[in-house]
C-alpha cells in the first residue's frame, strides 16, 4: 500500500463570488502520475495553482506528506510547476535557467550546481544545450529545460500545466513517452494537467475527471474509460452513442431496456444500479468501436436502417438510424456484412461496451 | 491613382520637413559664417566657436546643465522605476490612481509648475540651486521613466514571475534576478531620454536657477535678449549634436533589444 503523499481536504476555491473549486478531497499517492482531466474552464488549472501555492484557497487544506502547506508561499513549498508556456528566463542561458532554484535557495556549492546540472541535462537528454538562449531552443526543446529546471530542485512533487499544448501533433505524441519515462526514470510524482484524453488515458497510473469545478470520478484509466461514473464521464471520455432508454426491469447486474420496439438486456452501472427504477427514463452509452453492424437477424441487438458508411482508412463509420436516433458504428476489421445506405441491419455490441445511467435533468443541453 | 497620390504624398512630406528642419540647418550653417552678422554670408570660419569655448560664464553654465541633467537622470530612473516595480503588487484601484498621479506634472503647464515650486522651494528654505533644478527636474522626468518601465513590465508573462517564485526564489530576490535585468533597456533609455530632456529645459529651469548656477539653456535664453549673435548659433549648433547623440544611444538600446528578443 503507497503512502498518500499529497492530501486535498474540502478544498474550496471562489474568485468573487464564482465557486470554482467545490470541495475537492482527494489524495495522490508517492510515485504516481495522477491526471487531472476536464474541459477548458472546469477548474483543474486552478487546481494546480492552489497545490503550487500561486493561488490562495478559501477553505479547506492541502497536506504535503501530511503538514498543511496551504498558508505557504511558493518558495517555501516543496513542489515546483512546469507552465504551459514553459516560461523560461529570457535574460538568462540554459544553464542559469537551470541553475535558478538551486541558487537562489544556495543549497549547493557551484562546483557541485555544475555535475547536478549537466545531469538534469543529460536526463532530459538536452547535454550539450548549456550556453544556448531560450529564444534559440525549439518548443519541444524549451519544454525539456522547463522540467530540468523543476526537477533539479529534486520537488516532492512535479505540476504539469498542459505542458504539451503548445506543440505539435507528433511533437506531443512524442513528448508523451517521454515524459512517463522521465516519470518512471526519476520516480518523481507528477500532477498533469490536461484536456486531453487520450494524453490522460496512455500516460496516467489515475486520472481525476474535474467538470464545473467538481471531482466527477477518480480512478485508473482503464476504470474510466469503461466503467464512467456518470454521463459527464461518459460524454467526455471515449467516443460512444449516448442515447435514452426507458427502463422495463432491473436485475443485479443487468437492465432491460426498450428504445422504439427493441428491447435489449445491458449492463448497468454500479452508481446506475441503486437508482434505476423501472418504468423510468435512463441512459444508454455505447462505446462506437464495442460495436458491430450484422445483416442478419440476432438477439440482444438494435434493428436499423443504415445512412452512411465512411470509409477511413482503417476504420469504417456507419451510420445507423435506429428509432429516430442515429448511431455511429465504428468498425475496423472487414465488415461482417456487405450492406449499402438503405439496407436494414441489426447493430450489437459488447457487453462490456455499454453502460445504463440513471437521467440527469437537462443532459442533453448540456452538449451531450 | 494610386500613383498620384503618392506623389502628391511624397511632395507633402518633402515640404513638411523641409519646413521644419530648413531654420535648423541654417543655425547650424551660419554657425561657421565669419561675418559677426547673421544676416550676410562672407565665407567659413570657426571663430564663434573659440569665442564660445572662451567664454567662462558659458563654460560654468554647461558644467551646471550637465551636472544637473546627470543627476536627473540618476534620480528619475530610481525614482520612475521604483514604483513603477511596486505598482505591480498594489490593487487596480491604487494603480489607477498611480497612472494619475504620475501623468499629472506633464499635463499641468510648465509655467505654472514652475511658479508652485517656486513657492513650495521657498517655504522649505531650500536655496536655489543645484538641488532645486534636479528635483524639479525630476518631477517631470520621473513619469516618462514609469511609463518606459510599465511598458516594459506588461510585456513580461506573468507565469515567468511566477515560475521564479515557484523555484524558490524570495520576492525581493524575484525583483533582483529577473525583474530589473528584463526593464534594464528600459531604465537606460527612459534615463538618457531624461537626460536630453533636462538639458533641453528652459522654463522650470528660469525659475529654479540660483545666481551661480544658471543652466545652458537659460543662459542661452540670456544672451537672446542682446540679439542673436554667432556665438548663439555656434552653442545651439553643439546642443543639438549632443541631443542628437543622447537619443541616437538611446535608440540602439532599443534596437538591440529587439533583436535580443
Amino acid at each position: 500500500m503507497k503512502q498518500p503523499l499529497l492530501a486535498l481536504v474540502n478544498l474550496n476555491k471562489y474568485y468573487g463570488d464564482v465557486h470554482v473549486l467545490k470541495d475537492i478531497t482527494f489524495t495522490i499517492n508517492e510515485g504516481e502520475f495522477l491526471t487531472l482531466l476536464g474541459p477548458s474552464g472546469c477548474g483543474k488549472t486552478t487546481l494546480l495553482r492552489c497545490i503550487a501555492g500561486l493561488e490562495r484557497i478559501q477553505s479547506g487544506d492541502i497536506l504535503l506528506e501530511g503538514a498543511s502547506i496551504k498558508d505557504l508561499a511558493p518558495n517555501k513549498r516543496n513542489v515546483n510547476t512546469v507552465f504551459q508556456n514553459y516560461a523560461l528566463f529570457p535574460h538568462l542561458n540554459v544553464y542559469d535557467n537551470i541553475a535558478y532554484g538551486p541558487r537562489m535557495k544556495r543549497s549547493v556549492r557551484e562546483a557541485e550546481l555544475k555535475q547536478r546540472v549537466a545531469e538534469v541535462l543529460d536526463l532530459v537528454q538536452m547535454s550539450g544545450y548549456e550556453e544556448r538562449m531560450p529564444h534559440q531552443l525549439s518548443g519541444g526543446q524549451r519544454q525539456r529545460i522547463a522540467i530540468a529546471r523543476a526537477l533539479i530542485n529534486e520537488p516532492a512533487i512535479l505540476l504539469l500545466d498542459e505542458p504539451l499544448g503548445a506543440l505539435d501533433l507528433k511533437l506531443r505524441k512524442h513528448m508523451q513517452t517521454e515524459l512517463a519515462r522521465l516519470q518512471r526514470k526519476t520516480g518523481t510524482t507528477f500532477v498533469y494537467v490536461t484536456h486531453d484524453q487520450e494524453e490522460a488515458l496512455n500516460m496516467s497510473d489515475r486520472i481525476v475527471v474535474i467538470d464545473q469545478g467538481e471531482v466527477q470520478q477518480l480512478g485508473t484509466p482503464r476504470d474510466i474509460y469503461n466503467n464512467p461514473a456518470n454521463l459527464f464521464v461518459t460524454s467526455f471520455i471515449g467516443d460512444r452513442n449516448i442515447f435514452p432508454v426507458e427502463v422495463l426491469e432491473t436485475g443485479a447486474e443487468q437492465a432491460k431496456v426498450r428504445l422504439g420496439e427493441n428491447v435489449v438486456q445491458v449492463r448497468s452501472s454500479a452508481a446506475g444500479r441503486a437508482a434505476l427504477r423501472a418504468k423510468e427514463e435512463a441512459v444508454l452509452a455505447i462505446l462506437m468501436d464495442k460495436m458491430r453492424v450484422s445483416c442478419a437477424e440476432m438477439d440482444n441487438a438494435l434493428r436499423g436502417e443504415v445512412v452512411s458508411i465512411h470509409y477511413a482508412g482503417s476504420q469504417i463509420r456507419i451510420e445507423v438510424r435506429v428509432a429516430d436516433r442515429i448511431l455511429t458504428v465504428v468498425e475496423y476489421q472487414k465488415m461482417e456484412c456487405d450492406c449499402q445506405v438503405g439496407d436494414a441491419v441489426f447493430v450489437s455490441w459488447e457487453e462490456s461496451g455499454a453502460v445504463l445511467l440513471p437521467m440527469e435533468a437537462g443532459w442533453e443541453e448540456r452538449g451531450m | 491613382m494610386r500613383d498620384k497620390t503618392s506623389r502628391f504624398g511624397v511632395f507633402y512630406l518633402s515640404l513638411f520637413f523641409v519646413m521644419l528642419y530648413l531654420p535648423v540647418l541654417s543655425v547650424v550653417l551660419y554657425s561657421f559664417n565669419a561675418s559677426s552678422s547673421t544676416a550676410q554670408w562672407t565665407g567659413w570660419s570657426l571663430e564663434w566657436y573659440r569665442q564660445l569655448f572662451r567664454d567662462r560664464t558659458i563654460g560654468q553654465a554647461f558644467r551646471t546643465s550637465i551636472q544637473v541633467a546627470v543627476l536627473t537622470a540618476i534620480l528619475s530612473a530610481v525614482l520612475g522605476t521604483f514604483t513603477a516595480v511596486v505598482s505591480m503588487w498594489v490593487s487596480a484601484r491604487m494603480k489607477k490612481a498611480l497612472q494619475g498621479i504620475m501623468i499629472l506634472p506633464l499635463i499641468v503647464p510648465e509655467v505654472a509648475l514652475g511658479v508652485s515650486l517656486l513657492f513650495f522651494f521657498n517655504a522649505l528654505r531650500l536655496p536655489f540651486g543645484i538641488l532645486t533644478l534636479v528635483l524639479s527636474h525630476s518631477l517631470f522626468c520621473v513619469p516618462y521613466v514609469y511609463i518606459m518601465v510599465r511598458l516594459r513590465l506588461a510585456e513580461i508573462d506573468a507565469s515567468i514571475i511566477e515560475s521564479a517564485l515557484d523555484l524558490g526564489a524570495s520576492t525581493w530576490q524575484m525583483v533582483r534576478t529577473i525583474i530589473l535585468p528584463l526593464v534594464a533597456p528600459s531604465i537606460v533609455t527612459a534615463a538618457l531620454l531624461c537626460l536630453a530632456m533636462s538639458l533641453d529645459d528652459v522654463i522650470i529651469s528660469t525659475y529654479m536657477s540660483g545666481p551661480r548656477s544658471t543652466t545652458l539653456p537659460v543662459h542661452v535664453f540670456s544672451m537672446m535678449r542682446v540679439g542673436v549673435t554667432p556665438k548663439v548659433n555656434a552653442l545651439c549648433t553643439l546642443i543639438l549634436v549632443g541631443t542628437f547623440f543622447i537619443i541616437g544611444v538611446s535608440q540602439l538600446i532599443t534596437k538591440k533589444r529587439r533583436f535580443a528578443k
